[in-house]
């Protein structure tokens, strides 16, 4: 890394028109729809949605460990420079764990049942570096989980016999096990009680300081986004509806639902007792999306241009990218204002 | 009052932490489990009992499973003999003399006149009444009787007197038609029996287990194309079709437990493969394969050991299956050769001669048929509450 900031952003990932279907009974969903992503090097990039609008997908497409029926059918996939949807099965492999790797929703479950912690991290060593010996994987195992703050000895433990925390924590240290560049959390803090989350969410800043890693935050925790991340990414349906870092998508959200999400964040002082902002509508099928913008059903500002040809994802001012008509010139042939349908 | 709470919130984590041996938390199981550890540890009773008993069978076993050790169908409890004679005699051959040389020698109800085994002139009489007039007329001087006879006849003829009593064996479940020691026969029974269930579970097992692996995991055609051959097999009457396996194979201890274990095969498969296609969704698969797990070590490491505790509950539910069939084929004939002591084939020749008062030679084996097939079932049903309590819901 060189210490004057270039023009040219290092991106550690780049996600180009990536398109996932799920296939269930004819009946077709496309749960990531030709998005476009960068993920620079080294920063936290949070990326925010409501349930099922497709944020776990990617997370998973990511790393292509998607099953079917679900299925990568189409875009590019450049992490540092190699294109992995074309990479064959084996050479993905080394890819998971050693360079991506993924903290997952349930702390509970996420762990083999059946094994001890240290075989969990000792394993993962010696999938990606046959070569290390038991003894210096279990050194390392050791040193991260002093890094962790979990006693040394609960290494012994089966993952039965730890708390959430320490759990979500041994998958921490199972990614940084082999110095991962990428880290998606997937919803990694949504199970733990806010105390714990907030631990988890500090020493992931520590980590990321430390260790240099980039982190791909998934969640749907605003107040998260808010507190750590660089960068903020607003997934709809399928589509990332709004880029920017987040001291300005917080400050000036453009896209119309950027602005609701924002809105619903539940407010802790007692004596402002505004009634929580409601988002009206449901968020569309993604077996039959809405033509036109995707959110059209449930924007305020709607117009006709909106309920028949998609936005792009544009650059609105430096760094901050709206998927939305309202920021863009309009083809011709179609007016800003509302018009009754004949 | 103070003391109260402490004291319980001792006790349980007394419960939980104390560094106990292995049999005392097996004890303290009943605590947690309930009903289903008195059933499991009834069945595991059971199963220890008929263990021993095979392991033990050469020192349990009071005779020769195969040899005609008595005379037939001597009821339980019986078969030693008393030597009677005139009061006042002192006859030629002593008790301990003759001994050695007639107990063994088959003799029925009826008596078997004494002069025979002693190379004297003899003759032949027909019924225990004229060998004991005959005794009492001075034309034989000693006879055998039953033991259990003996106050009857001294009764019935006071100038005979018992010279000698307690003689030659008793068996303590009766003797069958060929006047085989039932009891021995129980006891080397088990032996057989056990180790046609095991092996037919094993054989099983080694089948079905890794059928139900890969077909769980690898889906698609695999998937399919298995679950219909393992469904036709199993739509198939499983009786029917050992009997008509066991009747190609031919008699013989791995014939038959082949023939049984085809049957039981479906019932792993379908288990496992169940079981397989829930733990694969499971995260911790998920997470495995996030850092780069190989498929190969993911079945391996993560989804087998997983799948265990259900293969042990449908093991010991086969067993308990098993032994019934094993026993079913003996019945009608298509089990093991004769000369291998086996209670399905007792059962069988037991059930002939029931109408004519000779009950001992089916109850036994037919108990421990029941008793041990309920040992696996209860031991097999205990285990599978305890090791996955949402199976019950």
């Amino acid at each position: 890394m060189t210490n004057n900031q270039s023009s040219e952003p290092d991106i550690l990932y780049k996600i180009r028109k990536l398109v996932v279907e799920y296939h269930t009974r004819g009946v077709v969903v496309t749960a990531v729809d030709h998005v476009d992503l960068d993920i620079q090097r080294g920063e936290v990039l949070g990326l925010v949605g409501e349930s099922g609008c497709g944020k776990s997908t990617l997370g998973k497409a990511l790393m292509r460990m998607i099953e079917p029926p679900g299925e990568i059918v189409g875009g590019e996939l450049w992490f540092d420079g190699t294109e992995l949807l074309s990479l064959p099965e084996r050479e993905i492999r080394e890819y998971r764990g050693s360079k991506i790797s993924m903290i997952f929703q349930d702390p509970m479950t996420s762990l083999n049942p059946v094994q001890r912690v240290d075989e969990h991290i000792i394993e993962t060593i010696k999938v990606h570096e046959p070569e290390t010996k038991k003894s210096a994987a279990l050194e390392r195992a050791q040193a991260l989980f002093e890094r962790l703050g979990i006693q040394k000895r609960r290494l012994n433990d089966y993952p039965h016999q730890l708390s959430g925390g320490m759990r979500q924590r041994t998958m921490v240290s199972l990614g940084l096990a082999l110095n991962a560049d990428l880290i998606i959390a997937d919803e990694a803090t949504t199970s733990l009680d806010v105390i714990v989350e907030a631990k988890l969410v500090d020493q992931l800043e520590e980590i990321r300081k430390e260790f240099w890693v980039t982190i791909l935050l998934i969640t749907h925790n605003i107040a998260l986004v808010a507190q750590i991340a660089d960068r903020i990414a607003v997934m709809y349906a399928g589509k990332i509806v709004e880029i920017g870092y987040v001291n300005d998508v917080f400050l000036n959200p453009l896209h119309p639902y950027t602005q609701g999400l924002l809105q619903s964040v539940p407010n802790i002082k007692f004596d402002e007792r505004e009634d929580l902002f409601k988002m009206p509508g449901e968020p569309p099928s993604l077996s039959d999306p809405p033509q036109g913008c995707r959110f059209h059903p449930r924007c305020p500002h709607v117009m006709p241009i909106c309920t028949q040809v998609e936005p792009q994802l544009l650059e609105n001012s430096p760094d901050q990218l709206v998927d939305c008509w309202l920021y863009q010139n309009l083809p011709e042939g179609y007016e800003s204002t509302i018009e009754v349908e004949k | 009052m103070n003391i109260s709470s402490p004291n319980t919130t001792a006790q349980t984590s007394k419960l939980v932490d104390e560094n106990i041996g292995f049999v005392r938390r097996i004890w303290r199981g009943r605590i947690w489990y309930g009903t289903e550890w008195y059933i499991t540890v009834i069945g595991g009773l059971i199963l220890l009992g008929v263990t021993m008993m095979t392991i033990l069978a050469p020192v349990l076993a009071p005779y020769d499973p195969n040899e005609f050790i008595g005379a037939p169908f001597t009821p339980p409890g019986r078969g030693q003999q008393a030597l009677v004679s005139r009061t006042g005699e002192n006859p030629v051959p002593s008790a301990s003399e003759i001994t050695d040389e007639v107990v063994g020698v088959q003799r029925n109800q009826n008596g078997v006149n004494l002069a025979k085994e002693l190379n004297y002139e003899y003759e032949r009489y027909q019924n225990q009444e004229e060998l004991l007039t005959a005794l009492e007329n001075g034309e034989v001087d000693l006879i055998f009787i039953n033991q259990e006879l003996v106050p009857e006849v001294l009764g019935a003829y006071p100038n005979l007197g018992v010279v000698d009593e307690k003689l030659g064996r008793s068996y303590r479940l009766g003797t069958d038609n060929l006047g085989r020691d039932i009891s021995s026969r129980i006891v080397w029974g088990a032996r057989t029996i056990l180790g046609v269930a095991l092996a037919s579970a094993l054989l099983s097992s080694f089948v079905g287990i890794p059928l139900g692996l890969i077909s769980g995991f690898a889906g698609g055609k695999v998937d399919r194309t298995l679950s219909l051959v393992m469904d036709s097999i199993y739509s198939f009457p499983g009786l029917l079709l050992a009997i008509a396996l066991a009747a190609m194979l031919g008699p013989g201890l791995l014939n038959v437990a082949v023939a049984i274990s085809v049957i039981y095969i479906p019932t792993f498969y379908r288990v496992v493969r169940g079981q397989v296609l829930s733990i694969k969704e499971s995260l911790y698969v998920d997470a495995a394969r996030s850092l780069g797990a190989k498929s190969s070590n993911i079945l391996r490491r993560y989804i087998f050991p997983n799948v265990i505790p259900s293969v042990v509950v449908v093991f010991s539910l086969n067993i308990a299956d098993a032994i019934i069939t094993a026993a079913g084929l003996a019945f009608i004939g298509l089990g093991l050769p004769p000369d291998i002591p086996d209670w399905g084939y007792d059962l069988s020749k037991g059930h002939s001669f029931l109408v004519a008062g000779q009950w001992w030679m089916i109850t036994f084996p037919g108990i421990m048929i029941t008793l041990v097939a309920a040992g696996f079932s209860l031991f097999g049903e205990g285990l599978s509450e305890i090791l996955n309590p949402r199976l019950v819901k």
